[in-house]
């Protein structure tokens, strides 16, 4: 029983923080496939990391 | 890092948030590797670090939002503008839904692997594609093809408030001031910029790449604003060099080094110096110290110089600076002919091409 309350503290968070922002993809094709089969648009970002 | 919190602001919007709430409603995506990206239908101006696309499941795009000033690459990026900008994105995806938005004619694709000399320094040596880098090494393609046209490929994304507009970042394109051209043209502040030439634009992202894609010899443009629910025509008159912008932030460009600035004469110093109205003459304001390190030229500040090669007018160029700029290769050496303490001499400047490209 502690165990699983230890779990689900330990879980909780990154569980919490998953829920409470968007979801991002990495790949472009996917995010066509995706948006294609929910029929929502696409938020492309370039980011140049380096 | 350009961008840095910009970027953090908007991947780790929550979804209770404003921005999130409208992100929700869209397929996110960041790609921070230009290996296997389209760069033909995702052309822009390679010299942004952080840019957005929106578009829908076909690769359609509807917007486009970033882009800079040569000063700050921060200066057009809100999360307010993006808001609405999204909110708008997905106006446009309600007509493409209902098959009500017209379609557009895909650019050619092009992929980083196609570009020989890219691959070259980049994939053969196992390096990151940037994103200027893709910039950088088309223009040098180009120089080598003997195609480069530098006023649109080297001088890109001509800055609005060379013609006067200032706008309102957070409200997306409505303009806060006007001066010069547009004023002369009728825009006047609340404005909203509806369309480019007749292209419908959303974002200030949008603007600048239909402004880079007028004709460098255009002497004019139609932008379309929205005055309180009226579409209104405004036509602008360009003024000379309108396209300019400085190329100092884009550091790994084709253009050749010369280690020193000028300004051009006034038209009064032009008369009192004998020299005609419609010529570059032009007074060197700052000089690199590596211009002796590399022995670049003897240029010193408050030389005027009165011609290049001979050339002492231009249709283009206004200064010297701005004549090796355009007509020379970077590598290449010219002739200067100066006026130094009332006296005229000739010298000549050795131009360098950077490094990285030798």
């Amino acid at each position: 029983m502690l165990y699983r309350i230890a779990l689900a503290l330990l879980i909780a968070p990154i569980v919490f923080a998953q829920e409470k922002y968007i979801d991002w993809l990495t790949n472009y094709r996917q995010a066509l496939t995706e948006a294609k089969a929910s029929k929502k648009p696409v938020f492309l970002e370039f980011r140049c990391e380096a | 890092m350009e961008g840095r919190v910009f970027d953090a602001q908007v991947v780790l919007s929550p979804k209770d948030s404003p921005l999130g709430k409208v992100l929700s409603q869209y397929v996110c995506v960041r790609v921070v590797r230009m290996d296997d990206v389209d760069v033909g239908l995702f052309d822009r101006d390679w010299n942004n670090a952080i840019y957005f696309f929106v578009l829908n499941g076909d690769g359609q795009i509807y917007m486009r939002y970033g882009g800079r000033e040569s000063q700050s690459p921060d200066t057009y990026n809100s999360l307010d503008s993006l808001r609405l900008a999204l909110e708008q994105g997905l106006v446009l995806h309600q007509k493409y839904l209902q098959g009500s938005l017209p379609a557009q004619e895909r650019p050619k694709p092009l992929f980083p692997r196609e570009m020989p000399l890219l691959v070259e320094r980049t994939f053969a040596q196992r390096q990151c594609v940037e994103c200027h880098l893709i910039g950088d090494f088309q223009n040098i393609q180009r120089e080598r093809d003997g195609v480069l046209d530098k006023l649109s490929q080297l001088y890109r994304s001509p800055d609005i408030k060379t013609i006067g507009i200032l706008l309102d970042v957070p409200k997306g394109l409505v303009v806060k001031e006007v001066t010069g051209p547009v004023a002369a043209a009728g825009m006047k502040p609340r404005d909203r910029i509806a369309a480019w030439n007749g292209t419908p634009v959303w974002t200030f992202g949008d603007v600048q790449y239909r402004y880079d894609k007028v004709d460098r010899h255009a002497t004019s443009l139609t932008i379309t604003v929205d005055r309180s629910g009226q579409s209104v025509d405004l036509k602008v008159d360009l003024p000379p060099r309108w396209w300019w912008t400085d190329l100092r932030f884009r550091q790994s460009s084709v253009d050749p080094r010369l280690d020193f600035e000028d300004r051009p004469l006034t038209a009064d110093e032009k008369q009192k110096l004998g020299l005609k109205p419609d010529s570059l003459a032009s007074q060197v304001k700052y000089v690199s110290d590596m211009a002796k390190v590399r022995n670049t030229h003897d240029l010193r500040v408050g030389d005027v110089i009165v011609s290049v090669d001979g050339v002492e007018h231009d249709e283009f160029a206004n200064t010297a600076e701005l004549y090796l700029k355009l007509h020379t290769k970077a590598g290449e050496s010219a002739k200067l002919e100066v006026i130094r303490d009332g006296k005229r001499m000739t010298m000549p400047i050795q131009t360098y091409v950077l490094s990285f490209r030798k």
